[in-house]
């Protein structure tokens, strides 16, 4: 393998530079969870003391916290279910089928990623204020459905290309009708995708701001959005607890795609990580088909 | 979740599964055309119950597309398709209670060998004790019990296939359609794969519609053989009619890349046509109905080609190259008069084979000869 | 099955109701349309009708008919310099995630397979935390009291501690991080598909480093430069969290506009006015990045015929 051999000096250079960057993007984080468990509220860093106080006063009484977080917990869950079930028959007519205006069915399908949020939560705000239904737990799974819907056709789409439609062909010969192939063949193969897909619907909805804040009422608030209120306005010291938590669910949601990939055994993609919900993004080209 | 796709199970106990369970198959005037290009042109055919066919032709003949349309995958935009007397050209695959065997095997990598198996059975609700014995002997009978609880991915291909057609066997379909099921293994293990399908087709009495492009595999398996070019059937017979008497020049070359020795018809009789070679010689062929003093070309496969003294038959030549190929040797011989004329090639038993450089008369069995008009054979335009 | 097409009849064109009574006419047709139905169905309602009652909101005057003042309203006094802050803060933004992403994309496309992955996973881990709770996290390091002027005064950095919260500076640290992930992953995949033995060749050639990285590795990454340059200024055109929680007065963006004369001043119109031009904005970056694409490929094209 010919290479360009490169100095010393200029290796150790890009390490340094490449780990401050990784610092940078890591710092936020790892400051968060730490300052949870400080005893000093806000601010200082590393704190002198630790405890778990501020996750205890989350769930003492009175608190605001647990209904926002059940809340939360609620409309992520139907946008999962929303968005898998959008996402699956999108993905089976993207993938699996001939479609008139297939590209314009795409592009529609991952515009709500580009389109900048505000306009979409908006229009949204727009539509659900007049039939009266901001604060429900539905109108703003609906909203956050827009854009996990994106999220789950790619995932999904990806997953259909990856199993051999003949696969389905071959069931089919056997005497498997279309419910029979999907329910015995194309189900469980996609089940790594499905799970994954679901994951990064719910965190999506579980971390989405901008739509709820719009779709929020005064007392119907999810997570992100007390977050937000109280960082700008109140003082709550429990708010780092919250931040850590958030953090945790989407950690803990990402390990879990990791495993499921794993044991799915999609072994020829690189990585632990699905990167295409961002590299999907490169505006609108279709990269597949 | 009921099976909303049950298929009525052909009722059969173990003793009447020996005999013939295949069923006629009837293709009439089917087309297909993929924008605008024609890829299946009025095919027909009548095939008969337990009868082991094959669709032998190079990719683009419209032989898969054929096939595809006998199983359902593909929608044929006219003609009909009828399965033991019942019409199924518009009908989807499932409804067809047809087997297939793929290519690429297509077992389910999420179930076991054993599952994959007992799959189409699950489909028409037999019971679990019977799933149990007919997997186990369809597996047994294909020399994969041991495999029974493996996952595909843990299988070599030829056990793969293997699988593939247990899946396909088990449920006694009346016709099994195979595309090209062998194409992907190597050469020792297609031998005795073919050996396998060919006696469990006839232990069955199955109908078997197989689709290759290798035309040995063809003339080994086959009890007719359907030769396709450009969406059409040149030739629909037996080996032995193809092999010795070919209906066009492309059948000729394609099933035993023929010589074809070009030359005036001189006269013909009742009983044979006689061709003047240009190389000088004097051929006897078969009857071929064409004007005295026409261009043709004789036709003769290399391995009907017969060694005699130089000066005697139609031709005199000296041997050019030798190879040995197993137990046989390919010999090319170049014609002494007409320098520019292109070599003979012939295949002789290992025994018989002359030196290089040898003066040789090359002389054909009159029936083995057949005679077409001048006009090149299509496969040496790439067709 | 790619027949030939034989040379006579296959090019007449078909008239084109019986091709689509055709293609409707098969299976996997109709099963495709059921299928891509609910999205589509559920899009057009959630989504394109929404952002389209929006632009009509926009365009109606007080008495109902059509005007564009709300547009003429936002193109001045205090609503244009928002705009202006906007346009500036994304540029500055973008740049440097630009910079920053390709410095990182560079090194990981050096590193061995294990640790590329591992650098990866801290590139892609932020990604999927709530930007919310990242820049929550910004608000701590860069207080007076935080880590960061912590650190800097004890250096005896001159001039330290600094302001860098409720300021420009803080803005654009807290957006950056927010749009690095994007920029690392584009030029990463593109940085992965350069063959590396050009670099090498360019060597061989007898071209300096500087010239190496200027005039073969740059060309080579263009492409992956622009893409994630106009996406992430693309992402920054509508962005609220980080700029109304870490900005001052000075740094207000449009979307934080919208959402105060929507929740404040109950001036939808305005409001609307403001969404479409944002809209407007990211379809031009998005009409951009088309062009200088198929204006690259012309240029390649001409390359390679020459």
């Amino acid at each position: 393998m010919i290479e360009l051999r490169s100095t010393l000096a200029g290796r150790i250079t890009l390490a340094v530079l490449a780990t401050l960057i990784l610092l940078f993007l890591a710092m936020p984080i790892i400051v968060i969870v730490v300052t949870s468990f400080g005893k000093d509220a806000f601010g200082n860093f590393p704190p002198s003391s630790w405890t778990l106080g501020w996750y205890k006063q989350l769930f003492a009484d009175g608190s605001k916290w647990p209904a926002a977080l059940s809340l939360s917990a609620l409309v992520a869950s139907l946008t999962t279910v929303f968005s898998l079930v959008l996402g699956m028959t999108a993905a089976t007519a993207l993938v699996r089928s001939e479609l008139p205006l297939r590209s314009a069915v795409y592009g529609l399908v991952l515009a709500p990623l580009v389109i900048p949020q505000v306009v979409i939560a908006l229009g949204l705000f727009l539509l659900f204020e007049p039939a009266a239904m901001l604060g429900s737990p539905i109108a703003i799974a609906l909203g956050h459905t827009v854009l996990a819907a994106p999220i789950g056709v790619m995932i999904l789409m990806a997953t259909l290309k990856g199993i051999d439609e003949r696969l389905e062909d071959a069931a089919a010969s056997m005497g498997a009708g279309r419910l029979t192939v999907w329910r015995r063949v194309t189900l469980p193969l996609a089940a790594p995708g499905l799970v994954a897909a679901g994951i990064f619907s719910f965190i999506t909805s579980f971390d989405e701001f901008f739509i709820s804040q719009f779709l929020s009422s005064v007392d119907t608030v999810t997570l992100p959005v007390k977050v937000f209120n109280v960082l700008q306005y109140n003082v709550d010291p429990s708010v780092t607890a919250v931040s850590a938590i958030l953090i945790a669910v989407a950690v803990v949601a990402l390990a879990l795609v990791a495993v499921v990939r794993k044991l799915g055994g999609s072994g020829k993609q690189d990585g632990l990580l699905l990167t295409e919900p961002t590299v999907g993004l490169t505006a609108g080209s279709e990269t597949s088909s | 979740m009921p099976e909303t796709d049950v298929i009525p199970e052909p009722a059969l106990d173990s003793a009447a599964s020996v005999t013939g369970t295949g069923k006629p198959v009837s293709v009439t005037r089917l087309r297909k055309t993929y924008g605008g290009v024609t890829a299946v042109d009025e095919v027909s055919m009548e095939i008969a119950a337990g009868e082991f066919v094959t669709f032998l032709g190079s990719s683009g003949s419209g032989k898969t597309t054929t096939l595809m349309m006998i199983a359902g995958f593909c929608e044929p935009d006219a003609g009909s398709i009828v399965v033991g007397g019942r019409d199924v050209t518009r009908l989807a695959p499932q409804k067809r209670g047809l087997g297939f065997v793929f290519q690429q095997y297509l077992l389910f990598p999420h179930m076991t060998v054993w599952d994959n198996v007992a799959f189409p059975l699950q489909l028409r609700g037999v019971s679990k004790a019977e799933q149990r014995r007919r997997v186990g002997e369809t597996l047994e009978m294909a020399g994969l019990s041991a495999m029974a609880r493996r996952r595909p991915r843990e299988l070599s291909g030829g056990q793969q296939q293997r699988v593939a057609l247990c899946r396909a066997l088990v449920y006694r379909p009346p016709v099994i359609l195979m595309d090209e099921p062998l194409g992907a293994l190597d050469k020792k293990l297609r031998d005795q794969l073919q050996t396998e399908i060919k006696r469990i087709q006839r232990e069955l009495g199955l109908t078997v519609i197989y689709v290759t492009h290798d035309q040995e595999e063809a003339l080994v398996l086959s009890d007719r053989i359907a030769v396709m070019r450009d969406g059409r059937i040149d030739q629909f017979d037996t080996p032995q009619e193809l092999f010795e008497r070919p209906r066009t020049p492309f059948v000729a070359d394609f099933l035993g890349a023929a010589n074809f020795l070009p030359g005036r018809l001189e006269k013909q009789t009742a009983d044979h046509t006689v061709v003047r070679l240009d190389t000088g010689g004097l051929v006897t062929a078969r009857p071929q109905a064409a004007a005295d003093g026409t261009r043709v070309r004789a036709a003769v496969q290399p391995g009907r080609l017969v060694l005699c003294p130089p000066g005697d038959g139609f031709c005199t030549g000296t041997v050019e190259t030798v190879t040995y190929v197993g137990t046989l040797v390919r010999v090319t011989v170049r014609p002494v008069q007409g320098a520019d004329t292109e070599l003979v090639r012939l295949e002789l038993p290992a025994g018989r084979a002359p030196a290089l450089g040898e003066r040789v008369g090359l002389t054909a069995d009159p029936a083995n000869v057949s005679v077409f008009p001048d006009v090149l054979p299509d496969a040496e335009q790439g067709g | 099955m790619a027949v030939l097409a034989p040379v006579s009849g296959s090019a007449a064109p078909v008239p084109r109701k019986k091709r689509l009574g055709r293609v409707l006419s098969e299976r996997r047709t109709r099963f495709g349309l059921l299928n891509a139905a609910p999205v589509v169905v559920y899009l057009l309602i959630l989504f394109v009708y929404p952002i389209f009652s929006t632009l009509m909101l926009s365009l109606k005057a007080e008495n109902g008919g059509f005007t564009l003042h709300w547009y003429a309203d936002a193109f001045r006094g205090a609503n244009l310099e928002i705009l202006l802050t906007t346009l500036r803060i994304s540029a500055e933004t973008s740049l440097l995630a630009l910079v920053v992403g390709f410095a990182l994309a560079s090194a990981i496309s050096r590193l061995k397979p294990l640790w590329a992955g591992l650098a990866m996973l801290v590139v892609v881990v932020p990604h999927f935390i709530s930007a919310l709770v990242r820049t929550y996290g910004w608000i701590i390091l860069l207080g007076d009291n935080g880590v960061v002027n912590n650190l800097l005064t004890a250096l005896h950095f001159p001039g330290a501690p600094f302001q860098l919260l409720y300021n420009e500076i803080g803005v654009v640290i807290g957006t950056t991080a927010v749009m690095l992930p994007y920029t690392v992953l584009l030029l990463y995949a593109v940085m992965k598909g350069i063959d590396r033995r050009l670099l090498a060749a360019a060597a061989g050639m007898g071209a300096g480093r500087i010239t190496i990285f200027r005039r073969v590795y740059v060309p080579l990454v263009a492409p992956g430069l622009v893409n994630a340059g106009v996406l992430s200024f693309i992402l920054c055109l509508g962005y609220y969290l980080t700029p109304a929680l870490m900005g001052g007065e000075k740094q207000t963006m449009v979307a934080s506009l919208i959402d105060e004369q929507v929740m404040k001043q109950n001036q939808w119109n305005g409001a609307s006015a403001l969404g479409i031009i944002l809209l407007l904005l990211t379809f031009a970056g998005l009409l951009l990045l088309r062009l200088l694409k198929s204006a690259g490929e012309a240029l390649r094209k001409r390359g390679e015929a020459s």
